[in-house]
């Protein structure tokens, strides 16, 4: 079948994956320069990471860790011997015009990760994951701004350096809301891991290859059921320059769009490198670089092999987001988006268990899901910016679970107040008058309601049931709302038997 | 090895990828140069084989920061610099 002939109903998008994630360490990964982001330019460099000469590497123990317990969570294989090798080419972000990564010999392969895409679960295989050295960072000064109209070039090194796991995925994707779903899935599991820092500038960085074949060569999902033949036949971009899960999507089906329309007009798809163009919403063509056996790859001799494949028995890694959700609705009853919400970060997770221990799961899960989760959400905040105050948050859902103040003003006056004002909940409970009020008071508030409303009664007593709703709402009036409305209806009745 | 062991178009391209401009000339001297070079390389056959020492493996260093260079210092010897920045030309 050749393009020109091919219908849009036809076309299936195959799509893979290189995913760079920078590794949570203190340290760069072959020097003692902190990986912390500063905003100063060339502060945190020594000769290692500017690659003057003689400088030597030093493998930094924690980013191996890492990768090893990466490869733990996705099932992967850690081979016997691993090594590092040069990847040489010539641009002003690399000071050694090389990059040291892994070439054949990469530290985890042949791994996988499930991923729920709209309730059907996926099985992503995953070719391989390799170490290697972050470049350092490019600003592109005048003319504009644009790469190629820029005047010059100014070089931060302050990256460089920083480990990088690279995840290669096999070509195992259809659709760019199943790439959302997976990358999601992934900066959980990393973020479970104790690896990975989501809310650091530029931590995750994704390259997508897209090509669009005929429907009749894939029989599954996987890929070895796709007609690999058609996948080599077709022509495919690698989509540069995605920073997010949600950014994946939209540079994806962006050029799925613009692939499909070339088909359909007969126009043939150039195999090329593209740059997603995040504030225009596009991708654009970018000049070609080197191909694969211009970077010249060759070991790196200065620093010796790794024999890691023990550390899988040794390094633990914690319960894993899946599995955690699996127990929630096992363990609590919980609905599955109840126990999504609650596993979406470790953190949350950790916090509800210790909440639903102490006092009841559901009331648990109603108050970390629904209310804290909600109006953290609603100041764009996470629960790690309220990471020392998860005491309080835990008192306050105590203060409810033993009917000290109503549901209702714990969670629209407390916690708001909480959050907002940075108070203590008892504090603001007592500042508020709002602690449930005694039965005497709320008695004396039903005589008085009774007393002075002398027409509601009348109407209540000729049969008007609906009159003693205004009696409920001058009690509760009274009592600043923190009366149980339940009990006032009741004991109104009873006054007025 | 013979005098052609490495083209000239061999040279261009290599030239291509480190970003250095060659004329005619130098690529003629370079592929001669190559060629000796790695005539060099093969003396290393003649070299008899000998017990390898132990080979190193696992060696790393605990994740612990150390001092990194001042940045005066890192910069100094960069030809061009720029508000803290390596300074350098269009490179698109
Ligand atoms: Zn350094």
């Amino acid at each position: 079948m050749t393009a020109q002939t091919v219908q849009q109903g036809d076309l299936v998008t195959v799509i893979g994956l290189e995913v760079h994630v920078q590794l949570e360490t203190d340290t760069k990964i072959f020097c003692g320069c902190a990986t912390e982001q500063t905003d100063e330019p060339n502060e945190n460099v020594c000769p290692v990471c500017l690659g003057l000469p003689g400088a030597l590497p030093v493998l930094n123990e924690a980013a191996v860790e890492a990768a090893v317990k990466i490869g733990k969570a996705i099932d992967a294989d850690i081979p016997e011997e691993t090594r590092f090798h040069r990847k040489n080419y010539y641009y002003p972000d690399l000071p050694k015009n090389f990059q040291i990564t892994q070439y054949d010999e990469p530290i985890c392969a042949d791994g996988e990760l499930e991923v729920a895409v709209e309730g059907e679960r996926r099985t992503v295989a995953i070719e391989r994951a390799h170490l290697e050295e972050d470049p350092g960072s490019l600003q592109h000064v005048g003319g504009g701004g644009g790469i190629d109209s820029a005047e010059y070039t100014l070089v931060d090194y302050n990256r460089a350096g920083t480990p990088l796991m690279e995840i290669v995925t096999a070509p195992d994707f259809r659709s760019p809301a199943e790439v959302r779903a997976f990358l999601a899935e992934l900066e959980e599991v990393l973020e479970y891991l104790g690896v990975f820092d989501a809310e650091r500038d530029g931590s995750l960085r994704i390259d997508a290859n897209l090509s669009i074949i005929p429907e009749e060569e894939i029989d599954g999902d996987d890929t070895d059921e796709i007609g690999m033949d058609a996948l080599e036949a077709a022509n495919r971009t690698e989509v540069k320059n995605i920073s997010s899960h949600k950014g994946a999507e939209k540079a994806l089906a962006y050029e799925e769009t613009r692939q499909k329309n070339a088909i359909q007009r007969g126009r043939a798809v150039e195999q090329e490198t593209r740059h997603w163009d995040e504030s225009r919403g596009i991708t654009v063509s970018m000049r070609s670089k080197e191909e694969e056996k211009d970077y010249r790859y060759f070991e790196e001799a200065d620093l010796p092999p790794l024999r890691v494949s023990g550390w899988k028995d040794e390094i633990s890694i914690p319960e894993l987001p899946s599995a955690r959700r699996e127990r929630f609705q096992a363990e609590y009853g919980l609905s599955e988006e109840a126990a999504s919400k609650l596993t979406s970060t470790k953190q949350v997770a950790d916090f509800y268990e210790d909440v639903a221990g102490e006092f009841d799961p559901d009331l648990a899960a109603t108050w970390v899901a629904d209310n804290l989760l909600g109006e953290l959400n609603y100041r764009d905040m996470e629960i790690t910016d309220i990471a020392g105050r998860l005491e309080e948050v835990s008192r306050l859902v105590e203060l409810v679970a033993e009917d000290e103040i109503t549901a209702k003003n714990a969670r629209e006056t407390v916690l708001r107040s909480m959050l907002d004002d940075g108070a203590a909940p008892d504090e603001i409970v007592e500042q508020e008058g709002l602690g449930k009020t005694g039965e005497d008071e709320v008695q004396q508030a039903v005589v008085e309601a009774i007393d002075e409303n002398p027409d509601a009664v009348d109407d209540y007593e000729s049969g008007d049931d609906g009159a003693i709703n205004f009696l409920v709402g001058q009690v509760m009036q009274k009592t600043g709302g923190s009366a149980d409305p339940g009990d006032v209806n009741q004991l109104l009745r009873a006054e007025l038997e | 090895m013979s005098d052609d062991a490495v083209s000239p178009e061999e040279v261009r391209h290599v030239a291509g990828l480190a970003r250095v401009d060659l004329d005619d000339d130098e690529v003629d001297r370079f592929a001669r140069q190559f060629a000796d070079i790695l005539e060099y390389f093969e003396t290393l056959d003649e070299v008899p084989e000998v017990d390898r020492e132990a080979d190193l493996t696992n060696v790393m260093r605990p994740d612990e920061e150390r001092d990194s260079l001042d940045r005066e210092a890192a910069l100094e010897n960069a030809s061009k610099a720029e508000d803290g920045y390596f300074k350098g030309p269009n490179v698109s």
